[in-house]
C-alpha cells in the first residue's frame, strides 16, 4: 500500500469520505495486481473538485484534467494505448454538470474504461452549491431559497445511455466499496461507480447510515435493471447491471494500437506515392 | 488562338455535380502535363442554390483562379444571370436552354437532354465536360475515356448524353481554345489533403474532429485512408471532447492533431490552456471562416488571427504557422508536428476555406517531410517536469515503471499540485524558457519566405500570399513579397530588416490583424492597405489593378 502513496500532503477535511474511496482504490490495485494486473499499465486522470485531489495521492501515472473533462482524457489514452487500464475520478458536479456530453457519450460508446464517481451531492471546494445530484430544496449560495431541479438519478441514466457495468456503494462500506472497485477495473467495457461519499462540512455520516440498503438481489436483465436503477436510485448499494458488449477501440480499429504498432516512416511515404500518383 | 492562362467555369444547383465536373476538367488540365488552380464556391445547403467551381490553368505555376472564365457552363438561369459578366472577350458562354430564353451565348438543352436518361439533372456534370472537351479540341474517343474514368455510375448512359452535347457545341466552338501542352502531369491536391498528408508524413498517429467547415475534409480523407496508414480517425462528440482525448493520445504517446474552424477552435480553448501548462504536445488546424460566431460557414476570411495567437487562458507558449501554398502546407503540418513535440506546446497551424478546400497541382518532395522527434528521457528516476536549460522535460510514456503525472493545477517537478509561490515562479520560467529555445531552433527553419526583389514590399500571408503571386504574375508587376510563415513567435529578427521600407499590406480581414500585428511587432507602417472581407478571395486581376494604382 505504501508504494500507492505519495508524499503529496493530503488537504481533505478530517472525516471527509473521500479518504475512504482512496483507501478502498489502494486496496483495489493491490488486489488486482495480485489477479495479474501490472500497476505501469494503470493509468488515471480526475477532474476539479475535491474529489480530484485524489490523483496527487496515488502514485499512478496520469493526467489531472480538467473540471468535466477527465473523462474525455481517459478515453484519448485508451484510444491510443489499448493496453493501458484506464481509471478516472470524477465528483458529481464534475462527471454530470460540466463534463455529461462525454459521460453520456464514453457510456454509449462502451469506451473501455472506469468512472467513479465520488457523490457527495455538493459542490464542496466550491463552497456548498447543488450540483446535479443533489436533492431539489438544497439551500446553498447560489440557490438560497432551495434549488428547485430535481436530481438526474445517474444510475438509470447510465444504463440508458450503454454503461455496462453500473453499480453503487458506500464510503462508509470498504469492503462492499474495495470489492465494486475490484469488479468494475476488471470489467471490460464502459463502467460506471457511484460511490456515495459524504463531504462532512454539508453532510453528517449519519444521514448516509440510517438510509443505507442492499440490493436483494442483482437485476438480470437491461430492462430490469433500467427499473430497479429508476426506483432505487439513492441509498440502495449493489450491482445494478452488468453485460457484456462490444468494446469501441476493437470496433474502431481491432486489434491496432496506435502507439505500439505505429507504421514506420518509410512505408508511409511509399503508401503516400502510390495514391499521389492517382490524384 | 493559343492561350496561356485558360479558365474553366462551371455553375449551377447543388446536387448537380458542379464540383465534380470542376475536378473532372482540373485533372484533364494536369493530364496535359498543365498546372491547375481549382476553387469551388459553394453554399451552405444541400441541395439547390447556386454552386460553381472555376478552374484556371497554365503551362507556368497559377496560384488563384480567375474569375474571367474562357468557357463558362451553367446549368441553370441563376447561374447564367450570375456569371454572365465573368467571361473573357471572345469567351464562350454556354447557358441551358431548357431554363432561360435566348441569352448571348449558346443554349444547350440540358434539361431535356437528362431527362431521357435515369440519372436526370445528376448528369449536367458530364455536359460541362463534354462542352469542354470539344472547346478544347478534344476528339469523342478521349472525352469518352475521361468520362468513363471519372463516372463509374451509368457509363453508357453517361457517354450517350455527351455525345449529344459534344455534338451541338462543335459546328461552331471545335477546338476554339487551343490549349499548349505543358512538361509533366503533376497530382491535383487541395490544401486539406496536402494537410492530411503531411501530418501522416510527420507521423500523426491519431486525428480527432468534429466536422466544421472548411476543415471537414481532412477529417474525412484521413477517416478513408486510415487503414492505409494504420491511424485512428475519431468523432467524438463536441470540440471539447476533440481537443481533450487528444491531450490523453498524447500522454500516452501518440502523435494527436485536430482540426475544426472559428467555432470549434473557441471550444478548444480551455483544452488549449490545458495543453499549455501540461506541456502536452498537440496540433490543431484552424480553417477559418468569416466570423463571427457562424459566420458565413462555407466562405473565407483571416479574420481569427489574433484569435490563434492568444487563445487559451493563462500565459504558455502556442506556436503559430500559416501555409501560404498548398505545396507548403504539406511541408508546414509536419514541421508543426514536429515542433510541437519538440516544444511540448499547443500548436497552431492556421488556414483557411481557400487554401483548405481549393486544389492545385503540386510538385511535392515528401522525402522533405520533417518527422515529429521528441526529447525523450534515457532512464533513471523520472521527473515529468524536469526543469532543464532550455525548459523542456524529457518525455516518458505508459507503461512504464517510473510514475508519469501530467497536471493542469500548477505543479512541481514531479507532476504533484503545488501551490508554494517559489514553485509557482520557477514552473512559469520553466515554460517561459521554451520560448527562447523555440526562437533559437526557429533561426535555423525557413520561417518567412521572400519572393521577388523589386520595390515595394508587398507584406501578406496565409492562402493570401497565393493571390498576391498571381497578382503579381498577371500584372507582370516587380515586387518583393513578405510571407511570415511563422505567426508566433514572429521572426522579427528577418522581419525587421524591411521596417524601413515603403510597405503595403494584404489581407483577408476588415480590422486588419495581419497589419496590427506588424505595427506591433516590428514596428512596420504601411503606406498602403488592401483588406477584403466579402468572403471571397481576390481575384488576381482586380488586385493586379489595385496594386498597380499605389504604386
Amino acid at each position: 500500500m505504501e508504494s500507492l502513496k505519495t508524499n503529496a500532503s493530503i488537504t481533505w477535511c478530517p472525516g471527509c469520505g473521500n479518504f475512504a474511496i482512496l483507501t478502498a482504490v489502494r486496496k483495489a490495485i493491490l488486489q488486482l495486481e495480485e489477479k495479474g494486473l501490472k500497476r505501469e499499465n494503470i493509468c488515471i486522470s480526475a477532474g476539479i473538485g475535491c474529489h480530484a485531489k485524489i490523483f496527487d495521492y496515488l502514485n499512478l501515472s496520469g493526467l489531472y484534467s480538467l473540471h468535466g473533462r477527465d473523462i474525455a482524457t481517459v478515453q484519448g489514452m485508451k484510444l491510443a494505448n489499448p493496453d493501458l487500464k484506464v481509471i478516472t475520478f470524477s465528483g458529481d458536479g464534475n462527471a454530470l454538470g460540466e463534463g455529461l456530453a462525454h459521460t453520456m457519450f464514453a457510456a454509449k460508446r462502451n469506451q473501455d474504461m472506469t468512472l467513479i464517481l465520488h457523490n457527495n451531492g455538493v459542490y464542496a471546494l466550491t463552497t456548498g452549491q447543488f450540483t446535479p445530484l443533489s436533492e431539489r430544496g438544497w439551500k446553498g449560495p447560489s440557490t438560497p431559497e432551495g434549488s428547485i431541479e430535481k436530481p438526474f438519478k445517474a444510475l438509470s441514466l447510465m444504463i440508458q445511455a450503454g454503461a455496462t457495468f453500473v453499480a453503487r456503494t458506500f464510503a462508509g462500506e470498504l469492503n462492499h466499496l474495495t470489492e465494486i472497485l475490484v469488479q468494475a477495473i476488471e470489467h471490460k467495457g464502459f463502467s460506471f461507480v457511484e460511490v456515495l461519499q459524504p463531504a462532512v462540512p454539508y453532510h453528517a455520516w449519519k444521514e448516509y447510515r440510517d438510509k443505507i440498503e442492499f440490493l436483494d438481489k442483482e437485476p438480470e436483465t437491461f430492462e430490469e435493471a433500467l427499473i430497479t436503477s429508476n426506483e432505487k436510485h439513492t441509498h440502495t448499494l449493489g450491482i445494478f447491471y452488468k453485460a457484456q458488449k462490444p468494446l469501441f477501440h476493437k470496433e474502431l480499429y481491432g486489434e491496432h494500437n496506435p502507439v505500439m504498432k505505429r507504421m514506420n516512416r518509410e512505408e508511409r511515404l511509399k503508401t503516400m506515392m502510390e495514391l499521389l500518383k492517382s490524384m | 488562338m493559343v492561350y496561356n492562362v485558360f479558365t474553366f467555369l462551371v455553375g449551377g444547383k447543388a446536387g448537380e455535380g458542379v464540383k465534380k465536373a470542376g475536378s473532372v476538367a482540373a485533372h484533364v488540365f494536369s493530364s496535359m502535363g498543365r498546372h491547375v488552380f481549382q476553387m469551388d464556391d459553394y453554399m451552405s445547403l444541400i441541395r439547390g442554390g447556386h454552386n460553381f467551381s472555376v478552374v484556371s490553368s497554365d503551362t507556368v505555376p497559377v496560384t488563384s483562379q480567375y474569375s474571367k472564365a474562357h468557357v463558362s457552363v451553367n446549368f441553370d438561369k441563376k447561374s447564367y444571370e450570375k456569371h454572365s459578366n465573368d467571361l473573357i472577350n471572345n469567351g464562350l458562354m454556354i447557358y441551358n436552354s431548357d431554363d432561360i430564353e435566348q441569352v448571348q451565348g449558346i443554349g444547350i438543352p440540358f434539361s431535356s437532354e437528362a431527362k431521357k436518361y435515369p440519372l436526370k439533372n445528376l448528369m449536367f456534370g458530364v455536359g460541362a465536360v463534354a462542352v469542354l472537351s470539344a472547346a478544347i479540341g478534344f476528339d469523342k474517343k478521349r472525352m469518352n475515356q475521361i468520362i468513363r474514368d471519372e463516372y463509374p455510375r451509368g457509363i453508357e448512359d453517361n457517354i450517350a448524353y455527351a455525345d449529344t452535347i459534344y455534338d451541338m457545341i462543335y459546328p461552331t466552338c471545335y477546338n476554339k481554345f487551343s490549349l499548349i501542352k505543358g512538361d509533366i502531369k503533376r497530382p491535383i491536391a487541395s490544401g486539406n489533403e496536402a494537410i492530411s498528408f503531411g501530418a501522416i508524413a510527420g507521423g500523426l498517429d491519431i486525428y480527432y474532429a468534429y466536422p466544421m467547415t472548411p476543415a471537414s475534409s481532412i477529417l474525412h480523407f484521413l477517416a478513408s485512408y486510415a487503414e492505409d496508414f494504420n491511424l485512428a480517425v475519431v468523432h467524438p462528440e463536441s470540440e471539447i471532447a476533440v481537443i481533450n482525448m487528444a491531450l490523453g493520445s498524447a500522454f500516452a504517446g501518440a502523435k494527436s492533431m485536430v482540426g475544426t474552424s472559428g467555432g470549434g477552435f473557441a471550444l478548444m480553448a480551455e483544452g488549449i490552456s490545458l495543453a499549455g501548462i501540461t506541456e502536452t504536445p498537440i496540433l490543431i488546424v484552424l480553417s477559418m471562416r468569416p466570423g463571427p460566431a457562424t459566420g458565413v460557414a462555407t466562405y473565407t476570411e483571416q479574420g481569427d488571427l489574433g484569435f490563434a495567437l492568444s487563445v487559451g487562458h493563462g500565459e504558455f507558449l502556442r506556436i503559430v504557422a500559416s501555409p501560404g501554398t498548398i505545396e507548403e502546407a504539406f511541408y508546414l503540418t509536419s514541421e508543426m508536428l514536429d515542433l510541437v513535440w519538440k516544444f511540448q506546446t499547443p500548436g497552431i497551424l492556421l488556414t483557411e476555406k481557400h487554401l483548405s478546400e481549393s486544389s492545385m497541382t503540386v510538385d511535392l518532395d515528401i522525402q522533405k517531410a520533417k518527422w515529429a522527434q521528441p526529447k525523450t528521457h534515457d532512464g533513471g528516476n523520472y521527473f515529468r517536469y524536469l526543469d532543464t536549460d532550455d525548459g523542456i522535460s524529457p518525455l516518458l510514456f505508459p507503461p512504464n515503471k517510473e510514475v508519469i503525472k501530467y497536471n493542469s493545477c500548477e505543479h512541481d517537478e514531479l507532476g504533484i499540485t503545488t501551490e508554494e509561490p517559489e514553485i509557482i515562479e520557477k514552473m512559469h520560467n520553466k515554460r517561459k524558457k521554451k520560448v527562447d529555445a523555440l526562437i533559437n531552433h526557429l533561426k535555423i527553419l525557413n520561417t518567412v519566405n521572400i519572393y521577388g526583389s523589386g520595390k515595394p514590399i508587398i507584406f501578406t500571408y496565409g492562402s493570401t500570399t497565393m493571390s498576391v503571386l498571381e497578382a503579381l504574375k498577371y500584372g507582370k508587376i516587380n515586387a518583393t513579397v513578405i510571407q511570415p510563415i511563422y505567426l508566433n513567435p514572429l521572426p522579427v529578427w528577418i522581419l525587421s530588416e524591411y521596417k524601413e521600407e515603403r510597405s503595403i499590406v494584404v489581407e483577408m480581414s476588415s480590422m486588419g490583424q495581419f497589419s496590427h500585428l506588424l505595427q506591433e511587432k516590428v514596428g512596420i507602417n504601411f503606406y498602403s492597405e488592401f483588406r477584403k472581407y466579402d468572403g471571397r478571395p481576390f481575384d488576381p486581376i482586380e488586385l493586379s489593378n489595385k496594386l498597380m494604382e499605389v504604386i
